[in-house]
């Protein structure tokens, strides 16, 4: 069963969203998804490319309140 | 196609330069694109590890605000992204020579050995190059 994992970045600045969900991805399953909340707004735009750039995919992004959040499947 | 990898040239000690530096080179690493960073001149100075936190940077117009909102360590970054992705660090030889510098002076963990400028610019042809 796969599982999903919220790591909460706000506060952290670029490119530390970004390397935290690398980081939680490595350790993860394939089909596992990863959720990174981060006050940083490039974000939103770098995680879905880095993203579609190796490999795995995003669910959803989106902003919320204050932050912004995009869920990434891990897929290979 | 893959990715050409990046090769970047780090030799100034100010602090702007080496935050850009190491973002650049951690996101690239992380990327599925090999990284190669030849440090020389004075920013080898950063990489002493006889130092630590701010100190290791030179003055430039972003360093007060990035002590006080705690930007992320340059060496950190290139810590991390080392870790996480595809990356070599490689000493400049000659500066070492010239400050009498080991390679234990330097950061543990961090860096591949040393090389010589003629290696790193012929290995170099085969990508990208940035100099900060």
């Amino acid at each position: 069963m796969s599982e999903r994992k919220v790591i909460d970045a706000r506060g952290s600045f670029c490119p530390g969203p970004l390397m935290e969900l690398i980081a939680a991805l490595k350790l993860m399953q394939v089909g596992d998804e990863v959720e990174i909340l981060s006050t940083d707004q490039g974000t939103a735009k770098d995680v879905p490319e880095w993203a579609a750039k190796v490999g795995h995919e995003t669910v959803d992004s989106g902003e919320k309140d204050d932050h912004w959040f995009v869920v990434v499947r891990k897929a290979k | 196609m893959t990715t050409p990898p990046l090769y970047i040239i780090l030799s100034s000690l100010d602090r702007d330069k080496m935050q850009l530096a190491s973002m650049i080179a951690s996101v690239g690493a992380v990327s599925d694109r090999a990284v190669h960073i030849f440090v020389s001149m004075g920013a080898i100075k950063a990489f002493d590890k006889t130092l630590s936190g701010n100190e290791r940077y030179g003055d430039s117009p972003m360093n007060a605000v990035f002590c006080e909102r705690n930007a992320p360590d340059p060496i950190e970054m290139f810590t991390q992204g080392k870790m996480l992705g595809d990356m070599t660090l490689w000493a400049c030889s000659m500066v070492l020579d010239v400050l009498e510098w080991g390679e234990d002076r330097l950061v543990e963990g961090l860096f591949d050995g040393q090389m010589g400028l003629t290696k790193f610019l012929s290995d170099a042809e085969s990508g990208q190059l940035l100099t900060f």
